[in-house]
């Protein structure tokens, strides 16, 4: 649904996205990225409104330069900003979509209030909703045309843990139903949760693309950690390795711990050694994110023209 | 129903239901006529405030079509606009929708200010002379909501805006024949009072008070709406965020 390939946008000096392959199929594909990686920048380019400098992108197999209006009706983008017209009811909101997009069915508005849980409150003016129900009726208005692609940066910035998971809900949701839903985060548990595969962009590249499972295995796998009474011989463990050696504690790096504890268990035992505690944690995407995308801008000095020009361009 | 339309129903409605800004937009024209046209004590006419109704009107739609820009730009600062560009209706929609909004609101103003005027003792405003005062305010209408909604397309927030608006609105009034005839005028003022489009307008809506009327400045108007129309359409178009 949508295919890109070296896809690349430039300001001056700024190379904000810098050769972009990427293939994203019906999914729920995240893009994660810290702030003025070119998350935002990417997505711009996918929904015709920023020229790349070079490479070519396709959404719903038209082309974004040469085929622009045929992506529009096939796309729907929720940009982070909460725009809702706060003086109009949350049913006006979405008719003025629904009218904009060419849909005549007045019931197509009363169904989309309906999926985003909002048919109760439409006739109120939506500055009266909180945080997630504007948020949510975005979505509404976003899906009024029933969309190919599905564009949303950031879509749950701001909101409360409730409000975060009503929308990952719908966002599982309406993939179930067929649609591909192009999303960027910050919150690296949220996409774990939700997305069937993520890429992970820094400075404008794209660095890894996989399922968020796959991406987590990357790092050194699980970490084992086994409590002892006394001093330990290093002994080898299939599947696993060891990597740290004390007297009263051992750490293990397994790609899959579930299977390499039993062995470890095993070897202690055949010394005679009492296990006094085990723990194995699972590395987060966070730490993932880090090793990859990370750390890799400390140092410079914070340029403040350069900051506000990405804000302006985002 | 068609995409100029919808855009222009939505911001009819968040302007009425904003009531505070119905009833300031009048307020100043409104002063501009009791304080101005009542209390100056001109000599170059008997009737001051017929002279100036029409400078007035033309204030009026000069403000509310220099001040329409600010509706993009607060479209732009929101999300909206990202939003409107990314929909498949053609982008002039979103042009023209800003052009009638902004025409039409100044249209109701300037209605008020007529009725004002009466109430105050202006005597030009028969019925024939209230349609072609009409017929102007739409055409300069156009072209300054075509010419402001095309500022804010460039400029990034509503500060600058201001700023822009108000180098320019406050220069073309009093550089305009809207307080004095030209002959009153000092040399200088009346060179640039003679090309400036505020005048175009002001002197047509006189000039159709006291024949013959002034159908080159009609002419100049409807080609400088045109050009100004075409100007923004092609800017609206090529448009990235």
């Amino acid at each position: 649904m949508i295919e890109a390939a070296g896809l690349t946008k430039r300001y001056g000096g700024l190379l904000a996205v810098d050769g972009l392959d990427l293939e994203v199929d019906h999914e729920v594909f995240g893009l994660l990225g810290p702030n003025g990686s070119g998350k935002t920048t990417t997505v711009l380019m996918f929904t015709t409104l920023l020229r790349p400098t070079a490479g070519t992108a396709r959404v719903s197999g038209h082309d974004v330069l040469r085929e622009a209006a045929r992506v529009r009706e096939r796309i729907s983008y929720v940009p982070q900003d909460m725009a809702v017209d706060i003086k109009l009811t949350g049913r006006e909101n979405v008719a003025f979509y629904a009218a904009l997009y060419g849909v005549r069915s007045r019931d197509r508005v009363d169904e989309v209030l309906g999926v985003m849980d909002l048919a109760e409150r439409a006739d109120d003016r939506a500055g009266e909703y909180s945080g997630g129900m504007r948020r949510r009726l975005e979505l509404a208005q976003a899906l009024v045309h029933e969309p190919e692609v599905l564009f949303l940066d950031e879509p749950t910035i701001g909101l409360d843990v409730a409000g975060r998971r009503a929308i990952w809900t719908h966002i599982t949701d309406l993939r179930r139903r067929g649609m591909t839903v192009f999303v960027t985060t910050h919150y690296m548990d949220e996409a774990d949760r939700a997305c069937d595969r993520v890429g992970i962009i820094a400075k404008g590249r794209l660095v890894a693309v996989d399922t968020p499972a796959a991406l987590r295995h990357r790092l050194d796998g699980e970490r084992i950690t086994v409590r002892v009474d006394r001093p330990v011989t290093p002994f080898p463990v299939d599947g696993a390795r060891l990597v740290v050696e004390e007297t009263d504690h051992l750490v293990f790096h397994a790609d899959d711990a579930a299977e390499a504890v039993p062995t470890v268990l095993a070897g202690l035992a055949a010394q005679g050694v009492r296990v006094r505690g085990l723990e194995v944690e699972a590395p987060t995407l966070d730490d993932v994110f880090l090793a990859l995308a990370g750390r890799q801008d400390e140092g410079g000095a914070f340029d403040d023209r350069r900051f506000r020009t990405m804000l302006r361009r985002r | 129903m068609h995409p100029v339309l919808v855009y222009f129903v939505r911001d009819m409605r968040r302007w009425v239901r904003g009531r505070l800004n119905v009833y300031s937009t009048l307020i100043m024209p409104a002063a501009w006529l009791i304080f101005v046209g009542l209390a100056l004590p001109t000599r170059f006419t008997d009737h001051y405030l017929d002279f100036i109704a029409p400078g007035i009107l033309v204030l009026t739609m000069l403000s509310a079509g220099m001040q329409g820009g600010s509706s993009l730009i607060f479209d732009k600062i929101l999300g909206f606009f990202n939003k409107f560009l990314a929909l498949p209706s053609p982008r002039e929609a979103i042009l023209f929708g800003k052009i009638l909004f902004i025409t039409v609101r100044g249209l109701l103003q300037a209605t008020v200010i007529m009725l004002l005027a009466v109430l105050l003792g202006a005597t030009i405003f028969t019925p024939a002379m209230i349609l072609f005062a009409y017929l102007v305010l739409v055409l300069f209408g156009v072209l300054l909501s075509a010419f402001s909604t095309a500022v804010a397309l460039y400029v990034q927030d509503h500060d600058s805006y201001a700023a822009v608006n108000a180098v320019l609105s406050m220069p073309l009034f009093f550089t305009s024949s809207a307080l004095m005839p030209y002959d009153v005028m000092p040399a200088w003022l009346a060179t640039i009072a003679r090309v400036n489009p505020v005048s175009f307008a002001i002197d047509l809506i006189r000039s159709f008070a006291a024949p013959p009327v002034a159908w080159t400045s009609l002419l100049g108007l409807v080609v400088i709406a045109c050009l100004m129309v075409a100007v923004s359409s092609f800017l609206f178009r090529r448009v990235t965020v």
